[in-house]
């Protein structure tokens, strides 16, 4: 095993051995040391929930939605607005049904700045992704794929990892109980007041749960 | 004027791509002999050069590849480094037979501000075409090919004046003077060894000895005579040939000399200052009709390796019908770099011409219409108040729009009908032309708490799904 010359300090003073080891690259510090850098949900309670207090920048985001209609695309829409303001564009890939433009663009987003990639399969679909978020020019990736293999998610997570996007995997609820290494795993399903958002993993934060009410502000 | 010769020594056994992995050579039928013409570098190593027969070369080799020269091949190959070298040189004229080419290069030395730089470039330039070269630089087209040559060693290679020219040639080898073997063999049994040998004997007595031709040639040599070429004439569109000896299935196979073919492609763009949007490339088979591609860039584009990996990713994706037996590289329209040929997509993120590559490479392996836009209609229908949008342009709503869905479905007949919420909106429009509409639409939630977008069809009472509030 290699040896680390560390440098010299006081062992029995804490303060200064932890201020050693935390400039130390190469220790693992805790989740409550690791800073998260995320974007704000636009949803406070949300917020409140998560790591970094927003969606992490940078990482995999998981949504598993229960079922299809329930706001499980309005969620991320106020953070994607707020990337179009600042001219990043944003990608669709692989979307279940068609992205209806008059909704879209009511709910704030220019459609000059959105990019919809249709895939003829899984695989094409994934590779896209990647290929945008190692650009690095995209603001968000919204990329649907109910993959179950694990190499492929690794290998999105570190396209994620290359640049400052955010990427939000749509999967089915059913992939819930599977292992995944997205930073961020939030299961979808509506409620009496409204949409049900379960954290069943966050990297640096804690798991949990919220209810949020007006996700779908249009839908009555 | 001076002219830089290239000379490319090895250009028939270059020319092969991808090149042969062991000891090649090609071989010409010259009288009844076969007699090696040129070699690669296996062979060279183990001491296989030109000149020698056949037979000779595969006793000293008994693995040796021998192939049959092929004039054609030399030729196009010849007359694409022409087109390549225009980007050097306004100029230039070539010899087939001889595998040189020539360039004006006294106007193009004041661009790239003297030799040293202007010789690295085109050295460079070669090599990542892969053909080994011979430079040399003198005032009359025939001394400069003599200064290419790739047995002058220890000399130098430039000569700038025609003052500077004769003392420069004097001392020079008889064997290097562009001559028919006879006249070598007539010259060296005179006992002349040197060109400034041959250059000190009469013009009248060499005319009646060997015939008015090395007079001529040596008139030429020294500039006492003009020296009238027909020069390469730079064309306004692309043609790139290229025949396979045996065809080839393999996509590394086709990949090795498509490299050598944008490269050559690049060199013509940069003569012209201009880039391309748009290439076609076409391979050719023996029975099944030609695979035909075509490249499209957003931005003008004039760089080979982006061409090249553009090209890459639709070759990885291509079933060939059979293996390809030519290779066809053709661009016809042309634009200075920087102009946009057609509005598209990505202009809004100018500031980032990576993101265009990224489109392109989307669009390269995807196809062109799985990258797309969303812009509106002004129809009240909602299935056709959205489009799908290749330009840029930002679409405005009317103002107070009514709310509407994410997802927009092809209606869907319904049996079963979910709670209805709130009050119809009633969507009536489209009598002028046939796909007439009068619609009901409702918000309703199913018992799983989902929102469906329905509508009644007032006419037929029929219930559709048309949306999701996702």
């Amino acid at each position: 095993m290699p040896s680390y010359p560390l440098p010299l300090c006081n062992p029995t003073d804490a303060t200064a051995l932890l201020a050693v080891l935390q400039g130390e690259a190469r220790i693992w510090r805790g989740r409550d040391l690791a800073p998260v850098t995320a974007r704000p949900t636009g949803f406070a309670a949300l917020d409140h929930c998560l790591p970094g207090h927003g969606w992490p920048v940078g990482a995999l985001t998981e949504l598993l939605a229960v079922r299809e209609g329930i706001g499980e695309l309005s969620l991320p829409l106020p953070a994607l607005r707020a990337l179009c303001a600042q001219e990043y564009p944003i990608a669709f890939i692989a979307p279940p049904h068609i992205p209806y433009a008059p909704a879209l663009r009511k709910a704030g987003i220019p459609l000059s700045r959105l990019l919809w990639i249709d895939t003829a399969s899984d695989n094409d679909a994934r590779w896209a992704a990647e290929q945008i978020l190692r650009e690095g020019g995209a603001g968000a990736i919204l990329l649907w794929s109910d993959t179950q293999e694990g190499r492929a998610l690794r290998r999105l997570q570190l396209a994620a990892e290359t640049g400052r996007a955010l990427a939000f995997l749509y999967r089915s609820a059913a992939r819930r109980a599977h292992s995944s290494t997205a930073a961020l795993r939030l299961v979808l399903e509506s409620c009496a007041e409204g949409l049900a958002i379960e954290v069943i993993k966050a990297r640096g934060g804690r798991t949990g749960r919220v209810v949020l009410e007006a996700v779908r502000a249009a839908a009555g | 004027m001076l002219w830089l010769c290239l000379h490319f020594p090895h250009l028939p056994i270059e020319l092969r791509q991808p090149p042969d992995p062991g000891a090649a050579a090609i071989a010409a039928r010259i009288g009844p002999r076969s007699i090696l013409i040129a070699c690669n570098a296996q062979a060279r190593a183990q001491h296989v050069a030109t000149g020698i027969d056949s037979i000779s070369a595969v006793a000293r080799i008994p693995e040796l590849k021998l192939i049959e020269r092929e004039p054609a091949a030399e030729k196009r190959a010849l007359r694409a480094l022409a087109v390549w070298s225009e980007q050097f040189s306004s100029e230039v004229c070539l010899d087939t037979q001889r595998w040189m080419l020539w360039l004006e290069a006294g106007a193009s030395l004041h661009y790239f501000g003297g030799f040293e730089a202007f010789i690295a470039a085109l050295q460079q330039g070669l090599a990542t075409l892969g053909y080994t070269v011979g430079i040399g630089i003198a005032p009359t087209l025939e001394a400069a090919a003599i200064l290419a040559h790739p047995q002058l060693q220890g000399h130098s290679r430039i000569v700038r004046t025609r003052k500077a020219l004769l003392p420069a040639l004097a001392p020079l080898p008889l064997q290097l003077l562009a001559l028919a073997p006879e006249a070598h063999a007539g010259l060296r049994d005179s006992g002349l060894g040197t060109i400034g040998a041959v250059l000190a004997v009469p013009s009248a007595a060499l005319a009646r000895r060997f015939g008015p031709d090395l007079t001529r040639y040596l008139q030429r040599l020294t500039g006492a005579a003009a020296d009238p070429r027909i020069f390469h004439k730079p064309a306004r569109s692309y043609r790139r040939r290229l025949e396979f000896v045996a065809p080839v299935a393999s996509l590394e196979g086709l990949l090795f000399p498509l490299r050598r073919l944008f490269f050559e492609f690049q060199g013509f763009l940069r003569a012209r200052d201009s880039a391309v949007q748009s290439l076609r490339l076409q391979l050719l088979h023996r029975d099944a009709p030609p695979t035909m591609l075509e490249l499209r860039t957003t931005d003008p584009e004039r760089r080979a390796l982006r061409l090249f990996s553009l090209l890459r990713e639709k070759l990885e994706r291509l079933v060939l019908p059979e293996p390809a037996c030519e290779i066809r590289l053709e661009a016809d329209q042309f634009i200075a770099p920087g102009d946009t040929q057609l509005s598209v997509l990505e202009d809004r993120t100018q500031r980032d011409a990576n993101w265009s590559a990224l489109l392109d490479k989307l669009r390269a392996r995807l196809g062109d219409h799985a990258v797309r836009g969303l812009g509106l209609n002004a129809d009240h229908r909602p299935e056709r108040a959205w489009c799908i949008q290749t330009q840029s342009g930002e679409a405005q709503l009317p103002d107070a729009f009514p709310d509407r869905p994410l997802w927009i479905l092809e209606p869907r007949p319904l049996r079963q009908l979910p709670k209805l919420m709130g009050h119809p909106e009633r969507i009536e429009t489209g009598w002028w032309d046939a796909a007439e509409a009068r619609r009901d639409y409702y918000i309703a939630e199913t018992d799983e708490g989902a929102r469906w977008w329905l509508y009644r069809d007032a006419i037929t009472h029929e219930w559709f799904l048309q949306g999701l509030w996702a």
